[in-house]
């Protein structure tokens, strides 16, 4: 060990005592440096706004993580999603037919009134564009209404984002859209969006009080096991049901193009889901249209989904 | 700010993010609905105060938060103040809550996609004493 080193080890008890005058602060100050950190904190001065800075960091990095995760808001729906949903050819009907894991519409009590609007059986749809079961149920009503009518200003979006169960699965949405059949009236409302704000969704279609009364009596026990839950689906007097007809698993990872394509192919897990689906809401509403259109309605798929409609 | 004054300010984040933090620990073995805060949107309590996020090996984090706040209540007392070994130790207290508050709002807004106020008030605590703390140990001893 060097001298110096030596010399700056010393402890400082063996040196004389210092007096009080007006020469001995800066001797002291020489002799015996101020101990680490007297003069200066633990941390850095730039230490605390660096942290402040950091929290702040982080909490933005979330909230812009939060922002680019929220659901779309819905369009005007792509022509060939459109092209898609409309134009299911009846060979693939025919060669899905009905698998058997789908949920098929509840019938209502013999007797029950008819729900007409305009002369003609009421299909009412109430849902809403954040939930994923609407999502996935949007699909087969689409591409059953097909089958009686004409959509226009058809929608697409998706359901919302977390913490919603299947989040931004790709649908279309019926909230200002129009429906054109000479055989059946179709209400289709959305009665919320996909957009969380703080005190919840934010609303959309708002239901007539016709609606209403056919929503508050038939969206629950006995007609349906859970009440009030969407999408509710009433077929004229004839069916209802509410939930999907599918879980919205099917269609994780697909874009809402690919699944038009998909309904296309007949051995897709989509296809099998949707058209199958489909094949049951058509043979449903073909009880309420007396079997009309006669192709539709007589055609081996729709025959096959009436057998297994629940009487 | 001097050593009083940072000893005070955060006795009382501390004594705030306490009493909010007893609320949401009885709330959480009682009932959360007994919480005052929405509870449908973005500002939803009982979607937070219920979630699997809500506890950590069985623990609920308002309990983590009571005993959190209960420490540095008592290592922030003026008499502890100055000494350099509390310094240090409320620096690593402040530190670790501060980070478990910054797991805890990357929970609630990417994971449960909820805000529950009650906890958003103890963040704002556990904040305010993570700065007050940053500054004094940047800053000479004082006695």
């Amino acid at each position: 060990m060097s001298k110096r080193r030596k010399a700056r080890r010393k402890p400082p008890a063996r040196k004389p005592p210092q007096t009080k005058t007006a020469s001995s602060p800066t001797a002291t100050s020489k002799r015996r440096p101020p101990p680490r950190g007297a003069r200066r904190g633990v941390l850095p001065r730039w230490a605390p706004w660096a942290g402040v800075a950091g929290v702040a960091g982080v909490v933005i990095l979330l909230l812009i993580l939060r922002t680019t995760s929220a659901a779309a808001p819905s369009s005007a729906a792509a022509s060939d999603v459109i092209a898609g949903v409309t134009g299911v050819p009846a060979a693939t009907f025919d060669a899905v037919a009905v698998p058997g894991n789908l949920v098929a519409p509840h019938a209502l009590p013999e007797g029950t009134p008819p729900i007409e609007v305009g002369g003609k059986p009421l299909v009412l749809y109430v849902g809403a564009e954040y939930c994923p079961y609407c999502a996935a149920e949007r699909w087969p009503l689409a591409v059953a209404l097909s089958r009686f009518g004409t959509f226009s200003d058809l929608g697409q979006t998706e359901s919302a984002g977390i913490p919603e169960a299947y989040p931004h699965t790709p649908t279309l949405s019926f909230h200002g859209s129009s429906y054109t059949s000479p055989l059946i009236t179709f209400q289709g409302m959305e009665t919320a969006t996909n957009q969380l704000g703080i005190t919840g969704y934010g609303k959309l279609d708002t239901l007539t009080q016709a609606q209403q009364q056919l929503f508050g009596k038939y969206d629950a026990p006995p007609y349906v096991t859970t009440a009030t839950a969407i999408p509710f689906v009433l077929i004229g007097n004839r069916y209802v049901f509410n939930g999907a007809q599918y879980l919205p698993d099917v269609l994780r990872g697909h874009t809402a193009a690919q699944i038009a394509a998909a309904l296309h192919d007949p051995t897709s897990p989509i296809a099998q889901a949707v058209v199958g689906s489909a094949n049951l809401l058509t043979a449903a509403i073909c009880t309420v249209t007396d079997q009309q259109p006669k192709d539709v309605c007589s055609s081996a798929a729709v025959t096959a989904a009436a057998a297994k409609l629940t009487a | 700010m001097r050593t009083r004054t940072a000893s005070f300010l955060v006795l009382g984040f501390a004594g705030a993010g306490l009493a909010a933090s007893v609320y949401l620990t009885i709330a959480h073995y009682t009932s959360p609905r007994l919480l005052a805060c929405g509870s449908s949107g973005l500002v939803n309590c009982e979607r937070v105060t219920t979630s699997q996020q809500s506890t950590v090996l069985g623990i609920p984090v308002a309990l983590l938060g009571c005993v959190f706040f209960a420490t540095m209540l008592a290592i922030s007392i003026p008499s502890l103040w100055g000494r350099p070994r509390f310094r240090w130790i409320r620096l690593l207290a402040a530190s670790v809550g501060m980070a478990f508050v910054l797991w805890l709002v990357y929970a609630e807004i990417v994971v449960i996609g909820a805000i529950c106020l009650w906890c958003t008030f103890v963040h704002v605590c556990t904040f305010g004493i993570f700065v007050v703390v940053l500054f004094e140990a940047s800053r000479p001893p004082q006695r």
